[in-house]
């Protein structure tokens, strides 16, 4: 070599030297879009909660939290944020489905996983392939939630009380599709406003009806408002609630005498137990965050594994990233997550129930692939 | 027996909105300006209560003085904020100062209490009697019992007492309030302060039958303001009377309709009355609508 070219070769070696040093210095990044503010920030909350816990353990990733409030916008420009960082794997996206729907374009344009625990079932039928959803949604658990009432309790004049948001209406319509299904035909069906304070006019209405089950698909607060009016009026029907009975803010909202006879649907009730890893995470969880972990929480955390895993398998973002979720099948605490070809990777439900002594559920039915044919 | 229920339920339920209606009007009357943040103060009472509850279990009725003197305190911080520095600009002005206001309220007690829903004590017990097939609970009558007691005793405040007057001059015409000696600063002052203190009386109330949560505060403003359009706009007992009509339009007539068809219902009697009687039931107290 002559001496003029020493100079540029033992510079491009450093060169290659130092790039290949910060590619190996490279730290993928999972940002959490959740919401914190407005109306879903109890959710929300519990989103955040799941996936930094399981990032925190991990150690080895990076990741910043931040606030999409109730807007699609706030949580484009979010994601337009964090889509232009190299290092972004992949995106922990909110549980608000309006907010999902805005950045799915986004995902397909800049090639990047999202990862949720949102029910809108629109999400996972827009032929999408970069969204995966950890929770199961209505198809799943508005089908245990109508067979437990009809196979289980026996119950056949069900009066369906909801909310008129697209929560409770996509949740109320698959109700009705399943009982009628099961030769179940609802009694009476009112939507209520959540701004609704004052519950009687409905119960009297629901009563008149004489039915033999009060099926509720409620956000948390109003869903406790109903149950303790309800047993204020003396109505001691069974009560089978959605999946916000489950979490337990909603139940210390109750007595527990309150809260006899009442059931509610979930993805998973990790306050109930059930192994000594579900328990670890329970009591983990508790003094990380000073509160009781629910099913949102649970979901978050065991999504956020599996995209830790993906990363110790070589799997740091992109198509392969996509392929490898849309692919596997993971063992997480909640339930087997496996994509249905469309995204859905939650399949099971359970129904935990109140004894009336105490404000702890224990698990009542496990369904476990629901959506599956099972 | 059914419709007695619903009546009953119904004037509980219109006793607690009495109360955030008629912090609102005060303000109203007192500035001209609409105070958007008032639901929001009713929220943030709540959540004091459900705070003190935590660092004392006493029955509500020993922490409903002192959340009114509290909130009366955050009152005082409304008016420097979120009136004071607009006082001389026009009323829309104030107008979105509380709106702002008011969400900054709304987060701050998200990130202070978190978003869940929160129950704060009874004032009394939280049980119910029952009599000729009625049940109402304890937290309704005392609702009822503690709104009358209030909204007489500012009545009194209004009509019986110097300061009264005070107040009722500064509403009236600040200037010539002011150029007759009424110490017109003060007086918006203490009427931010009452307000915020009837506010946090309502909070506390609302927060056990009804339970809180931080954005609760938008769905009380609305029924206060709806409740104000209906009676007169600035006018005490029409807002008592709106009141009420909004409480019974949510249970007595969506026992006959669906709540969907009351909501309607209840916006169709309000535009009724913006066409037919503008000046509301109990006619304009003041002038200026924002």
């Amino acid at each position: 070599m002559k001496p003029g070219n020493v100079i540029p070769a033992i510079s491009a070696l450093a060169s290659l030297a130092l790039f290949c040093g910060a590619a190996f210095a490279v730290v993928p990044s999972y940002p959490v879009l959740v919401p914190l503010t407005g109306f879903l920030s109890l959710e929300g909350t519990s989103q955040r909660n799941g996936a930094v816990m399981a990032l925190e353990e991990d150690k080895s990733v990076a990741y910043g939290v931040y606030d999409t409030g109730t807007s699609p916008e706030v949580a484009v420009n979010a994601m337009e944020r964090v889509a232009h960082e190299v290092h972004t794997a992949a995106i922990i996206g909110p549980i608000l489905g309006t907010q999902m729907l805005a950045m799915l374009p986004l995902a397909a344009e800049y090639q990047i996983p999202l990862v949720t625990i949102s029910g809108t079932a629109k999400l996972t039928e827009m032929g999408n392939p970069w969204i995966f959803r950890f929770f199961p949604g209505d198809a799943v658990t508005k089908v245990a939630h109508a067979r437990y009432v009809v196979e289980e309790l026996g119950r056949k004049r069900p009066a369906i009380l909801y909310q008129t948001t697209a929560y409770g209406q996509s949740g109320r319509g698959h109700l009705e599709t399943t009982f009628r299904s099961l030769g179940a035909v609802p009694a009476y069906q009112e939507g209520l406003d959540v701004s609704v304070k004052d519950m009687t006019p409905a119960l009297s209405k629901a009563m008149a009806a004489k039915p033999d089950v009060l099926v509720l698909h409620m956000h948390s607060g109003p869903t406790a408002l109903l149950i303790r009016q309800a047993r204020t009026q003396g109505i001691d029907l069974p009560i089978v609630a959605g999946s916000a009975m489950h979490q337990p803010t909603t139940a210390g909202l109750l007595e527990p005498a309150e809260l006899k006879d009442v059931c509610a649907e979930t993805g998973s009730s990790p306050i109930s137990g059930g192994s000594p890893e579900m328990e670890r995470f329970t009591a983990e969880y508790r003094a990380n965050f000073g509160s009781d972990p629910d099913a949102f929480a649970l979901a978050q955390y065991d999504a956020t594994r599996m995209l830790l895993v993906a990363r110790h398998t070589g799997q740091v973002g992109g198509a392969p990233l996509r392929d490898w979720l849309a692919s596997t099948e993971f063992k997480g605490l909640a339930m087997t997550y496996q994509s249905d070809g469309k995204g859905n990777m939650a399949h099971d439900a359970v129904i935990v129930c109140y004894d009336g002594k105490t404000r702890l559920p224990h698990i009542a039915k496990r369904y476990e692939g629901v959506d599956l044919g099972n | 027996m059914e419709l007695l229920q619903l009546t009953i339920n119904g004037v509980a339920l219109g006793a607690a909105y009495a109360l955030v209606a008629l912090g609102f009007v005060l303000i109203l009357n007192a500035t001209g300006a609409v105070n958007f943040a008032q639901g929001d103060l009713v929220a943030a009472g709540g959540f004091l209560a459900v705070a003190l509850a935590g660092l004392a279990p006493v029955p509500g009725i020993l922490l409903l003085p002192l959340v009114a003197v509290l909130m009366a305190g955050v009152g005082l911080a409304v008016s420097a904020i979120a009136y004071w520095p607009l006082r001389d600009r026009p009323p829309v002005s104030v107008f979105i100062s509380t709106i702002a206001l008011g969400i900054i309220i709304q987060n701050g007690l998200n990130g202070l209490f978190g978003a869940e829903p929160r129950s704060a004590p009874p004032l009394f017990s939280g049980g119910y009697v029952e009599f000729f097939g009625l049940v109402v609970p304890h937290q309704s009558l005392a609702i009822m019992s503690i709104a009358a007691l209030l909204v007489g005793g500012v009545h009194v405040l209004l009509t019986r007492t110097q300061l009264g007057r005070m107040l009722r001059a500064t509403a009236q015409d600040r200037e010539i309030a002011a150029a007759l000696g009424v110490p017109v600063g003060a007086m918006v002052a203490l009427t931010f302060s009452l307000a915020a203190a009837l506010a946090g009386v309502a909070g506390l109330l609302l927060a056990n039958q009804f339970f809180i949560t931080p954005t609760h505060g938008t769905d009380f403003i609305v029924k206060a303001y709806i409740a104000v359009v209906i009676g007169g706009w600035g006018r005490v007992g029409g807002a008592l009377a709106g009141a009420m009509l909004v409480a019974l339009f949510e249970t007595v007539v969506a026992a006959w309709a669906d709540y969907a068809v009351a909501t309607g219902l209840l916006y169709a009697t309000m535009l009724a009355i913006l066409v037919l009687r503008p000046q509301g039931l109990f006619g304009e107290a003041g002038g200026r609508r924002a």
